[in-house]
């Protein structure tokens, strides 16, 4: 059984974590705590971290000893600055609670990359982890809408550099921008895209924990990971009536199935697919075909089968990446949002003038 | 046969000893030395001893001795110097022993006179001799009370009189009558009273009492007697003379017979319901009438509940006390009705009566004491039959302990996952 830590930091790291622990129960309403145990095949421990108390307060499905309040007002204003100085003076109370947690061996720190506290904490928790543990840390990371605004994309851009930075083992991207095809109002959109990541991360758990008809295990997933460009990605469908396995496969590789806009055809390095289903639809004949048409493309393709009796095809695709078009297009929309933030900072700094205007009134008072 | 007659001559010494001895302490003796003048007596009673002639030189002398001053003596004889007279006087003795005689304008003797067993109330010098002695009689005291009417009706007035005659042969002497008061009468009127102390001579007659009584109850009543003590002229006392004692009969007056009233408090129970499920409620109205022609007082209802029935509520004027229902009125008038409610509620199964109990006191405007009254009233069977949910109370006991532990662990277990999930 593997131990697996699993730590959600700012807003959307929390709301993910939430889905996750949500979806674990199994339920689908706000009452699956009460009737039903979460049905991890591992050892999971999940924490919530954030110095927005609010945040941590709308949490349904996370223990309440497993939600950290970093106490700093009511967050860090999107300040990744204040929000790397929060984290260093609340660095020892951060890591007792994982220490407190046991030995683990793997972990997932999940976060947003243009939010603040999530941003400033997951670099820095990251880099903690590196340094006093040896288990592998991926970031499952979080970009933002692209019109959401210059500071949010500035983070973005400042935070990935960091994370690369931190020793994480992989970084996991999901965009926000690309994922809002989902539709619907904000927050049943970003529901749907909680629960779309958190769909692929409980999969990808209890694959790593499973017995496969063909195996794929952490080591295999550490592989993938240690491939390209650190980036990574995840691609999954799940069929909902009877579908033929290579249909599930295309669909998985698919935009709809990613979690980033990327051609893995093309930018994918390494690649981990996971069928699990009914044997019934587990075509080897298709499966081969599928893989051997990524891995003629990619490279090198883990596959692993979990049969499930009763189930229709589900397929994970776990890709790493060695160049990301879009993360491109990302950083230079981020780089135009920081000129135009130092821009506007030096308009600011320059309408100081207007002070002197105010200081001859200095030593006057009204008379009436 | 010596020796026997030896024991009977000693027993029979003894017996005339003892009756020698027995004879001397009965006896009494009373001394009296006189000196006596001839021509004059010596009077013991109605006795008198005359010393009648005394012969200086022969020193004798003759005495004659006479009873109640008859003209003949029942003893006479002449005796010398200790010589001694011997004569019965009643039922005792009297000697008399010639002591001496002497001489003087008139010769006289000296004697000495023992009375043996008298009962001696007069000695005295009776000068001129038994001619002019005083003897005593017997004094007869009859009392004569008479009413004028022996049959009277109650709150009557009679007049009793009573009358004093001494038909003895003496005169009665300190008389003092006495009246007691007469039960069953009361002195309306005293007309005469003399009460003395007076005398009555011989055939003498007197009026002594005259008062009026009225009597103040029925019945035949005999007058209680009047006394009279007197004595003679020797002053010997006499016994108490009582009146005759006349019965008087006093009737009571025809009373008109006055009709007696009654407080006649007429009581019903009912219930709404004869049948009814376990823990419903059952409605119970108390009726109650006075019909009769006087005002009850001290009304006490009291509602009698069976042990599986359980009072709930009922009417202001329902007084739980001591656990029982209860309902006081202090009157209640002729013709007055009233109705009294309460609920009970029947927790077991079963067929229940409802008893209505009811005491309460009355004037009849006859006798002085009240009447008391108590009476009571039964519904009609009442049944209790099971209730719409009674097959649940049915079930074994694990029927509801199993849901409530599992409610409870249920309970516990959200509470738990509460507190676990609560920040």
């Amino acid at each position: 059984m593997l131990n697996i830590l699993m730590v959600g930091n700012g807003q959307c790291g929390n709301r993910i974590l939430d889905a996750v622990n949500k979806q674990a129960f199994g339920g689908k309403t706000k009452f699956a705590k009460f009737y039903s145990n979460q049905k991890f095949k591992s050892r999971v421990e999940t924490i919530a971290v954030n110095t927005a108390i609010n945040d941590l307060k709308e949490l349904k499905f996370t223990k309440g000893k497993d939600r950290i309040h970093i106490p700093h007002l009511h967050g860090v204003g999107a300040n990744r600055n204040v929000g790397k100085s929060v984290f260093n003076d609340n660095k020892d109370l951060i890591m007792r609670q994982i220490e407190d947690r046991g030995r683990f061996d793997v972990a997932f720190v999940v976060t947003s990359a243009s939010g603040g506290t999530g941003s400033s904490f997951t670099p820095m928790l990251i880099k903690e982890l590196k340094e006093r543990y040896d288990f592998p840390v991926y970031a499952i990371v979080v970009l933002p809408f692209r019109e959401e605004g210059s500071l949010y994309l500035q983070n973005a851009a400042f935070c990935l550099k960091d994370m690369r930075d931190s020793g994480a083992d992989g970084i996991i991207l999901a965009d926000n921008q690309f994922l809002k095809q989902l539709g619907g109002d904000v927050e049943s959109a970003y529901n749907g895209i909680n629960d779309m990541i958190a769909d692929r991360i409980l999969f990808l758990l209890d694959a790593l924990d499973s017995e496969m008809m063909m195996v794929t295990d952490l080591g295999d997933f550490k592989t993938v990971m240690d491939g390209g460009a650190g980036l990574a990605t995840i691609g999954f469908y799940r069929a909902e009536k009877d579908v033929p396995v290579k249909t599930a496969i295309q669909k998985a590789l698919s935009p709809s199935g990613l979690l980033f806009s990327t051609n893995v055809y093309d930018e994918a390095s390494r690649a981990m697919v996971i069928i699990r289903g009914d044997k019934s639809y587990l075509s080897i004949d298709d499966i081969s075909n599928e893989v051997e048409k990524l891995s003629s493309a990619v490279g090198h393709v883990f596959k692993g089968i979990i049969v499930r009796n009763g189930e229709y095809p589900q397929v994970l695709a776990v890709l790493t990446l060695e160049s990301a078009f879009e993360l491109e297009k990302l950083y230079a929309i981020a780089v135009d949002a920081i000129n135009q933030e130092r821009e506007k900072k030096e308009r600011v700094d320059s309408k100081k003038e207007v002070n002197k205007a105010f200081s001859q009134l200095d030593g006057l008072e009204p008379s009436y | 046969m010596i020796k026997s007659k030896r024991i009977f001559l000693l027993v029979l010494c003894s017996v005339i000893l003892l009756m020698t001895l027995s004879g001397s302490a009965s006896a009494r003796f009373e001394y009296y030395e006189e000196e006596i003048k001839v021509g004059d007596g010596y009077q013991i009673n109605n006795y008198v001893i005359d010393v009648t002639d005394v012969f200086l030189s022969d020193k004798l002398a003759v005495f004659k001795v006479y009873k109640n001053g008859a003209d003949k003596p029942i003893y006479d004889d002449m005796i010398g110097i200790n010589d001694t007279l011997n004569f019965d006087l009643e039922n005792g003795e009297v000697d008399l022993k010639l002591l001496s005689v002497g001489s003087g304008v008139l010769n006289r003797v000296n004697v000495l006179i023992t009375v043996k067993n008298v009962d001696i109330y007069l000695t005295e010098i009776v000068n001129g001799g038994h001619e002019y002695a005083t003897y005593s009689g017997t004094p007869v005291i009859e009392l004569t009370k008479t009413v004028d009417e022996s049959n009277i009706m109650v709150d009557d007035i009679i007049t009793v009189t009573v009358t004093a005659k001494n038909t003895g042969d003496d005169k009665a002497t300190n008389v003092i009558f006495s009246d007691p008061k007469q039960e069953h009468f009361i002195l309306d009127k005293s007309i005469l009273e003399q009460t003395g102390p007076m005398s009555l001579d011989i055939g003498a007659s007197q009026t002594v009492f005259v008062y009026m009584l009225k009597a103040t109850e029925a019945g035949i009543f005999t007058l209680k007697s009047s006394t009279a003590t007197f004595s003679n002229r020797a002053n010997q006392a006499f016994p108490q003379a009582l009146s005759t004692t006349p019965t008087v009969t006093v009737t009571a007056p025809e009373i008109p017979e006055v009709p007696k009233k009654n407080a006649v408090l007429e009581l019903s129970t009912d219930v709404d319901s004869m049948n009814v499920k376990r823990n419903d409620q059952i409605t119970a109205t108390i009726s109650i009438k006075n019909t009769g022609d006087a005002p009850a007082s001290a009304v006490w209802i009291e509602m009698v509940i069976p042990q599986d029935l359980e009072y709930v509520s009922g009417d202001s004027t329902i007084e739980v006390i001591g656990g029982v229902p209860k309902i006081y009125m202090g009157s209640f008038g002729v013709q007055q009705e009233k109705e009294f409610t309460y609920t009970v509620k029947a927790s077991e199964l079963g067929t229940y009566t409802l008893t209505t109990k009811l005491s309460y006191e009355y004037d009849n405007g006859v006798d002085a004491e009240s009447q008391k009254v108590s009476t009571e009233s039964v519904t009609g069977n009442v049944y209790v039959q099971k209730g719409k949910y009674d097959a649940l109370l049915e079930q074994p006991i694990y029927v509801y302990v199993l849901p409530i532990i599992a409610i409870i662990a249920i309970g516990a277990w959200i509470f738990h996952r509460h507190k676990q999930y609560k920040f």
